[in-house]
Order: C-alpha cells, then sequence, then structure tokens
C-alpha cells in the first residue's frame, strides 16, 4: 500500500498523541460577535427585561401616577395582591378574559378557521380565493378600524342589529361581551384558517385514502384520522390565539372602553384604567402581573399537550 | 371474491395531451393474482386508482362482482388496498390501526379483537401490537399494511408498488410471503409494480401497459416466449433483448431474413407473415441466451464474427457485450467464457428462438 | 351486458363507452354527484364570505356617502368625507404613524439581523440560554411592560418623543423577529461564506453582500410583519406620548370617535379607510413578492 494510502486509512486513534487532551477544535469566540449582539441585547435587556423586573417590583408598592406616591412610593408587600384577591372587579375581569380569550379566541376561531380551511379544499379555486382574501382582508385592517367598524355595525340602526331583527337596540350596549367576541372573531379567523390548511395539507393523501377504502365515512376519517394526525398544528394555533389575544386592548378599548360599567373590562383594559384613570400604577402593575400569570398556565396546557411531538422532534 | 372487469376504460387528466389509460379492457378472473407492470407513467397506478374509486373513468365501465362501480364510493367498493407508503395512521398503534376498519364497519368487539389477534400471529407482528408505526421496521410496516387489508375481507386486494421502499433482500422475502398468502386466501388480486422481476415471479397472469395503452395480457411464460410487441420483448427479460434490422428477402421460395452477416429462411406463420408484408425491413430480436459462442468448426446455426467489447461476470453466468459492424449486443454464456475484451469471436444465433417485429409498428409477426 | 357497445365492436378508431349508454349501470354518476357536492359546499362558504365582507361593505359605503349612519345606504360617491377627515387631522395622524413604523421597522430589522446571523452562526456563549429566552419574549404581553417603560420614560425625559416611541415599538417586534430571521439564516447553505471567506471576505462584507441578499425574503417578512405591528399602535403611543402633535393614525381615529357628541360616521370610515390602505397595499405586495405565502393556497382532494 502506498504511504498516501496509509495516511488516508489510517484510524483516528493512529494520529500522533501530541494533542492536549481538552477539545480545541472549538471555535474562538470572535470579537465582532458581541458588538453585533449589542443593539438587541441592548434592546431586549432595557425594554423587556429590566421592565419586567420592574413590573414585578412595582406590583408590591403603592407607586402612582400624580400625588404624593408618584415620587416617593413605598413598599407595600403584599397589599396589592390583598386588594386584588379581594377585588369583585377584578374577578369579574379575569372571568370576562377567559371567556374572550377561550370563547371567541380559542374555541371561535379555530372551529371557524378548521371549517373553512376544510371547506376551501372542496370547493372551486376561485370561490376559494374569493373567500379567502375576503376573510384574510378582515385580519389585515387595523385593529383600530376593525373596532370601529364593528361600533357602527352593532349600534342601534345599524347593519347587524337590522339583521337580527332587533333594529332599535343598541346591540354594543345589550350583549357588549358578544359582540366584542364576534368582532374578534371577525378580525382573527384568517390566522387559523391559513395554519390549519397548511397543516390539513400535510396530511399524507395516502391515509385518509385507506381510510375511505376501509368503510368509515367522512366524520369519521376527519375525527379520528385527519384531526388526530393534525393535532400539534392545531395545538400550535391554539398556543398563539392564546398570546395573541389575552394582551389585546386596542379592540375592547375602542369599542366600548371596558363598559358599559365593567362589562366588558377584560385584565388589559382593567389595567389601564387603574393605573392611568385612577393612578394606581402599583396595582395597575399587580393585576398586569395575575394577566401573564394566567396566560402562562394557559400556554403550560397546550405545551404539555405538545411535549411527545417535541420529544421526538429532539 | 370477484372478478374485476374494465371495459373500454379511458382516463384523460385535464392538461396533459396524452390520455393517461386508453381503451383499456381487462378481465381479472375470481381469485387470480394479476400484476400489472410497466415503465412510469404507463397508466397502471392510475388504473389502479380507477378500480379503487379514488380515480373517475372519463368513458368506460369498471365492474366488480358483475355490478358496475362507476357510481360507487370507495368506502362502499369492499377492497382493501396496500400502498406503496403503506399509509398506516402514525398515531394510531399498529392493533388500533388494524381494527379501524372493522370498528368503521361497527362489527363487535370480542370478533375484532379475535380477528386481530389470529391475522397478527399469522404475519408475525403479534408482538409489535401496541407499537405505533414510526417505531417499526419497513418490512413490518409492510406486514401491518397487509394485515389491514386482510382484515377487510375484501372482494379484491390492490397492491400499488408494495415493495419498492424495502431493500433487496427484504424485497425477495415478502414477494414469497405475499404470494403464500395468496394461496391460503385466494382473493382476486390486482398487483401493480414497475418491476418486471416482481412480475414474472409473482403472476398468475401478468399486463404489460405501455403510455396508457395495454400491451398484452398474458402468463409469464407466454409473455416472456411469445410477447406481442417489440415493447413487451423488449421490457421483459434481463438482460433485454437485442434488436437487429433485419432485410427480407423474398424470392418465391420461403421467405429468407437477412441481419448482420446471416440470413435464415422463416417458415410456418410468421413466413406467411413475411409474405405479405409489404416493407423490406423488419426487426429481429434475439435474447442474451440466444446468442452464445459458437462451437469449432461451426455448427447448423448462422453466425457472425464479432469482436468482443466487454466482459461482465456474474458469477454463476456471464454477460459479453460484442459488436459486429455497428451493432452491439449483449449475450449471455455459462460460467467462465475465457474471453476479454478485444478478442475476435464467432457467435451463433439459435434463429428457432428468433423474434421478428415490424420495423414500423412493432408487432409481432408470429 | 346486455347492449352495451364495447370499444372492440367498434371498427377503425377505438371509442369510449360512455357510462350512461351502457344498460344496467345506474343512473347518478360519482362524478356528477360529487359535481353537485361541491356546488353546495361553494354556497357555503360564499354564504361564510358574505357574512364577513358584510362589515367591510358598510365601511366603503359609509365613507362614500354623504350624511353617512350606522345603517347601509345608496353611497352617492362623494368625496366629502374624505376631505373632512383630513381637515379632522387624518394627513397628520397618518404622517406620524409612517414615521412610527418606518422608523420602528427600520431599528427592528437591523438589530434583529445582526442578532440573528451571530446567533446562527457564530460560536456565542449561552448560546441555548439566550435563544430560550428569546423565544419566551415573543410571547410576553406588552401589558406587563407598559407601566414600568412609562415610569422609565418618564424619568429619562424620553416621553412624548416620536423617535423614543419607535425604539419601544421596535423593541416589541424585535423578539419574533430574531427568532424568525434566525431560524431563516438557518437554512442558508453556509457554503457561500465559506466561499466568500477564503477569497479574504471580511465578516460585515460577508454579511452585506452574500447573507443578506440570500435572506431577504425572511428580511422582507420580518420588517413586514414589525411595520404592520407598528403602523396599528394604539396601546404605547396613548401611554408614552402625550402631545396631539404626535398622535399616530389609530389614536387619531378613537379620538374622532370619541369627540364632538354624535359619531360621524361619514368622515370616520374616510379616516379608517385612509388609515388602512397602506397596510393593505403592503399585504398585496408581500404576497404577490412570496409568491401566495400568505395566500389561502389549498389542495383540492383527487
Amino acid at each position: 500500500m502506498t504511504a498516501l494510502a496509509e495516511t488516508v486509512l489510517a484510524e483516528p486513534q493512529d494520529r500522533p498523541k501530541d494533542r492536549p487532551s481538552r477539545r480545541n477544535d472549538r471555535e474562538r469566540v470572535r470579537p465582532s460577535t458581541f458588538l453585533w449582539l449589542s443593539p438587541a441585547t441592548a434592546l431586549l435587556v432595557g425594554l423587556f427585561l429590566i421592565p419586567t423586573g420592574y413590573a414585578i417590583y412595582l406590583g408590591f408598592t403603592n407607586m402612582e401616577l400624580l400625588g404624593p406616591y408618584a415620587q416617593h412610593f413605598n413598599f407595600t408587600g403584599m397589599a396589592n395582591f390583598n386588594r386584588m384577591v379581594h377585588d369583585p372587579v377584578f374577578w369579574t375581569s379575569v372571568k370576562l378574559t377567559l371567556i374572550f380569550v377561550i370563547g371567541s379566541g380559542i374555541i371561535a376561531q379555530t372551529v371557524l378557521g378548521l371549517a373553512l380551511a376544510l371547506l376551501g379544499q372542496r370547493v372551486h379555486v376561485t370561490v376559494r380565493a374569493s373567500v379567502g382574501a375576503i376573510v384574510i382582508l378582515a385580519w389585515v385592517l387595523p385593529e383600530i378600524a376593525v373596532a370601529f367598524i364593528w361600533y357602527a355595525f352593532s349600534q342601534a340602526g345599524g347593519t347587524l342589529s337590522d339583521l337580527v331583527g332587533k333594529s332599535g337596540t343598541d346591540l354594543l350596549s345589550t350583549v357588549p361581551l358578544l359582540i366584542v367576541c364576534v368582532a374578534n372573531t371577525w378580525r382573527g379567523t384568517a390566522f387559523s384558517m391559513l395554519i390549519l390548511s397548511a397543516g390539513l395539507r400535510s396530511v399524507p393523501e395516502e391515509v385518509d385514502e385507506a381510510a375511505q377504502l376501509e368503510g368509515a365515512s367522512y366524520w369519521r376519517r376527519l375525527f379520528r384520522v385527519t384531526l388526530p394526525i393534525m393535532r400539534p398544528t392545531i395545538m400550535v394555533n391554539m398556543l398563539l390565539i392564546t398570546i395573541g389575544t389575552i394582551s389585546d386592548f386596542t379592540l375592547i378599548y375602542a369599542m366600548t372602553q371596558g363598559g358599559p360599567g365593567t362589562e366588558t373590562a377584560i385584565l388589559p383594559v382593567y389595567m389601564y384604567i387603574q393605573a392611568f384613570t385612577f393612578n394606581a400604577l402599583g396595582y395597575g402593575s399587580a393585576i398586569a402581573l395575575a394577566l401573564v400569570l394566567i396566560g402562562a398556565l394557559l400556554s403550560i396546557v397546550y405545551i404539555r399537550q405538545l411535549r411527545p411531538e417535541l420529544k421526538r422532534a429532539q | 371474491m370477484a372478478k374485476i372487469v374494465l371495459e373500454g376504460v379511458d382516463k384523460l387528466f385535464k392538461g396533459k395531451p396524452r390520455p393517461a389509460v386508453e381503451s383499456l379492457d381487462l378481465e381479472v378472473e375470481d381469485g387470480e393474482f394479476l400484476v400489472m407492470v410497466g415503465p412510469s407513467g404507463c397508466g397502471k397506478t392510475t388504473t389502479l386508482r380507477m378500480i379503487a374509486g379514488f380515480e373517475t373513468p372519463t368513458h368506460g365501465v369498471i365492474r366488480i362482482g358483475g355490478k358496475a362501480m362507476n357510481n360507487v364510493l370507495p368506502k362502499d367498493r369492499n377492497l382493501a388496498m396496500v400502498f406503496q407508503n403503506y399509509a398506516l395512521f402514525p398515531h394510531m398503534s399498529v392493533a388500533k390501526n388494524l381494527s379501524f376498519g372493522m370498528k368503521a364497519r361497527r362489527e363487535p368487539r370480542a370478533k375484532i379483537n379475535k380477528d386481530v389477534e389470529t391475522i397478527a400471529s399469522m404475519l408475525g407482528i403479534d408482538s409489535l401490537l401496541d407499537r405505533k408505526p414510526s417505531e417499526l421496521s419497513g418490512g413490518e410496516r409492510q406486514r401491518v399494511a397487509l394485515g389491514r387489508a386482510l382484515l377487510r375481507r375484501p372482494e379484491a386486494f390492490l397492491m400499488d408498488e408494495p415493495l419498492s421502499n424495502l431493500d433487496a433482500a427484504l424485497r425477495v422475502q415478502m414477494r414469497l410471503e405475499i404470494k403464500r398468502i395468496h394461496t391460503q386466501f385466494p382473493v382476486t388480486t390486482v398487483y401493480v409494480t414497475h418491476d418486471q422481476v416482481e412480475a414474472m415471479t409473482m403472476a398468475d397472469r401478468i399486463a404489460l401497459m405501455n403510455a396508457g395503452r395495454l400491451q398484452q395480457t398474458a402468463v409469464p411464460e407466454s409473455i416472456y416466449d411469445h410477447p406481442a410487441n417489440a415493447f413487451v420483448a423488449g421490457f421483459i427479460g434481463t438482460p433485454k433483448i437485442n434488436f437487429f434490422t433485419g432485410t427480407v428477402v423474398r424470392d418465391g421460395g420461403t421467405p429468407r431474413v437477412s441481419f448482420l452477416e446471416c440470413s435464415c429462411s422463416v417458415n410456418g406463420s410468421a413466413g406467411a407473415a413475411l409474405e405479405k408484408l409489404s416493407s423490406s425491413t423488419v426487426t429481429v430480436g434475439f435474447r442474451p441466451e440466444e446468442i452464445r459462442v459458437a462451437p469449432e468448426g461451426g455448427g447448423r446455426l448462422p453466425t457472425a464474427k464479432c469482436v468482443v467489447e466487454m466482459v461482465e461476470p456474474l458469477g454463476p453466468e456471464t454477460n459479453v457485450v460484442a459488436r459486429c459492424g455497428d451493432q452491439l449486443f449483449v449475450c449471455r454464456t455459462s460460467a467462465r467464457s475465457g474471453l476479454e475484451a478485444g478478442d475476435a469471436v464467432t457467435m451463433e444465433f439459435d434463429t428457432s428462438q428468433m423474434k421478428l417485429f415490424d420495423a414500423e409498428s412493432g408487432g409481432s409477426l408470429e | 351486458m346486455g347492449t352495451a357497445v364495447t370499444a372492440k365492436e367498434v371498427g377503425g378508431e377505438t371509442q369510449g363507452v360512455e357510462a350512461s349508454q351502457v344498460a344496467d349501470v345506474p343512473k347518478g354518476s360519482l362524478v356528477r354527484r360529487t359535481k353537485r357536492q361541491r356546488f353546495i359546499l361553494d354556497g357555503i362558504i360564499v354564504l361564510v364570505g358574505l357574512a364577513f365582507i358584510l362589515p367591510m361593505l358598510w365601511l366603503l359605503d359609509a365613507a362614500f356617502s354623504n350624511n353617512a349612519s350606522q345603517a347601509m345606504s345608496v353611497p352617492q360617491l362623494t368625496f366629502g368625507n374624505f376631505k373632512a377627515a383630513i381637515a379632522a387631522g387624518a394627513g397628520g395622524a397618518i404622517k406620524n404613524s409612517l414615521y412610527l413604523a418606518i422608523v420602528s421597522t427600520f431599528i427592528a430589522t437591523v438589530v434583529s439581523i445582526l442578532a440573528a446571523y451571530v446567533l446562527s452562526r457564530r460560536r456565542v456563549p449561552l448560546k441555548g440560554a439566550m435563544l430560550i429566552v428569546v423565544l419566551f419574549l415573543t410571547g410576553l404581553p406588552i401589558t406587563l411592560l407598559l407601566i414600568p417603560i412609562y415610569v422609565m420614560y418618564v424619568h429619562l425625559g424620553w416621553d412624548n418623543s416620536p423617535f423614543y416611541t419607535s425604539v419601544a415599538l421596535a423593541a416589541t417586534s424585535v423578539p419574533f423577529a430574531i427568532w424568525l430571521l434566525k431560524n431563516f439564516i438557518d437554512q442558508v447553505p453556509r457554503e457561500f461564506e465559506e466561499a466568500a471567506a477564503i477569497e479574504g471576505a471580511g465578516g460585515v462584507r460577508i454579511l452585506w453582500r452574500i447573507v443578506i441578499p440570500l435572506a431577504t425574503p425572511g428580511i422582507f417578512v420580518a420588517a413586514i410583519l414589525t411595520f404592520i405591528n407598528s403602523w396599528g399602535a394604539f396601546l404605547l403611543p396613548l401611554v408614552i406620548d402625550a402631545n396631539p402633535q404626535n398622535t399616530p393614525g389609530a389614536l387619531g381615529i378613537y379620538e374622532f370617535m370619541s369627540a364632538n357628541g354624535r359619531v360621524q360616521f361619514g368622515p370616520l370610515s374616510a379616516y379608517a379607510i385612509l388609515f388602512s390602505l397602506p397596510v393593505i397595499v403592503l399585504y398585496l405586495i408581500s404576497t404577490r413578492w412570496l409568491h401566495g405565502g400568505f395566500a389561502f393556497a389549498g389542495g383540492v382532494k383527487g
């Protein structure tokens, strides 16, 4: 064998042992790395991490917007949280938030989005494209525009009131939560529709054909084969909807300012009212913390559902 | 169990100029194992999908068990299909995959459990019942797919290239297993493949297709010995049949064909066909095993002087690629030939097996 | 088979047999049944589409009608409402929104590209931890950050400044942009950068001339999403910028809604349409650019 061949064929352990025992094949850290990372780090630390810490701190104080406690506020321990637990408006707000997020977000948008995705597979191309464009347009509109449109739509004399047969009633005052939920669903469905239709396309056709040959009806195939295969997509969709909806402020504030009374005061709106209308920055922070906690709890539910898929992807 | 009949079936797809399937007439007898074979794009998978009901014929009728099926949904046709990628439900265990169909047809639970166990042990997958498809090997997934098909108790089996995703050794093993199952459960089977070895070894009858048209339907031996046209002759048989340009010589007596340096007379029906032929060229076909090194001193068979281009030893046989003039051909000899590239050699042609084809249409002149 | 005409019997050209010609094939072909099904489904989805488009039709109707009200009526196709909207401040507000959106998008995109590239290609201490933090930050509601940022901004004197508002808006989009761009850059083959490095190109040149051009679709998406996000900004400007000259479009519409007693549906509709147009145009451009990446592309069965 030639010397070259021997070199090429030599096993790694045949190489001379003059290498130090620790790995020295790792890349060096280049100085420009830190430079390039610094703006992002500055922004994220300065406008995310520090504010988060500060928010947590503020939750335990009695800082206020104006007045004596604006400059010299005190650490008040659990006072804000105590107040929160005993505040009936807070608990109403929690309930409203859950209804808003779960009802008009998770349930309504997922079901409607799924229905559109399923229908979209079986209708003519032009129909699918046109309806799709309309639904997506509702999503692209700025939130304030959506708020205004639905405000007008649900007024006394507005088109929605006419359609429902109650022309004279101001639906926004009589069933505010419902209207706000409908507006939110109208706005958000496109997102689910896009994600779920991509998920549908990823189900191999052969699997559905196999189920057809087994004699399974359409609904059995949908619920026992197609949807279970799509489960990760559905879970991710729900997670994203939750994250997006739970801190939604503009839509409701612009339409009802949380009212009438507190009938639509979801947590973000309630927090704003407490902090900037009633001056209680500390208490407002506490409410915000509660909001984040609820969001985190909901997210954990989905992430646990996704765990088997995540494990397999590793 | 049922007879499958396709009458005058056409399938045209939008935007494609050539029909995927054209004027297909095919009968699969009750209990027969029919293999549809042909190159990619020949229409065999489209035909299978039409039988299953996933495509609708543009023209023509498909009957299963005597009943016309054109209007019947796949789920009501009582067929079972093994897909190329097995199409196992990825989120269900093997047991659930097997029992899915019976549950969908609302059969009693005790029967489902018993049947699943029986089939699973018959196919050797009973230890895998709780696993998911992603945890199984290719061969194991294949068997689950077969098991699911068997549990369907169908009128016919449809198989779409079920062995293409397996490695060579496994493929040979599964070929035997599928045939064995077919002997045990003689259900009408339509089996699609592009592999002519699978076709030859597994089929009761072969249906060979090309470019949407059925070329020949016959038992394997007939397809091999009496191909209906040049395409069939070229598709079946490895190494491929050798084609030569032949000139027809008609001088009153028995017509003769000359090719390379040989000339031989043609008798019988082929001779009669040659008489009727207007053109003076034909295509002559010899399979590699029909060309041999001529024995010393020559023989009674026509010979030609050639030069060896390449020798491919295959173990028990040797392929010799030789050139005569500007024509290259392959001949198969047993064992070691002792030939090397560049040798001059005389080859003899076994004209008793010679196949003649119309030079233009490719049709056989037998 | 009765009187079936088979292909063989027809001389010369082979012709297929129409299913309806064959005697014992039952009526109601599978194809026709599926076609009928399709039309019914068409109808259902069209109904849904109509339900969705109705509110938008009202908006168009009101914007072009004199004396528009919350009811639908035949529009006179006047532009008076648009003039009124501009008189009410729509022009200025939209200019402000443009400033906020452009500056914040610029900041966010530059910052995110740099960070994403480094996180994708370079060795970074604690990279894993950083990526997890970035991922979590994408899900953090700004409601939590609102009060602290307000307090900080007032303290630093950064309130009532369009620039610093843009910085805050940029920050809210950065985590998602980093995550998106990093995943995108991960997919770009490294061979190009390695080839450039062998040719003697330095880090900046490689980034500018090679990575960014190759990552353009991803950058485009991140920039558009940031723009759309900042364009509709409501809460943040509401809180940290009280200067009426800096009011962006979303706030402007809201103030117009709650001003002057009776809601002026006509001018407000025009205002809303003016405010929505840029975003709609952006969306159309991006779908064409990305070959329908956002479009509702489906696969029809069978």
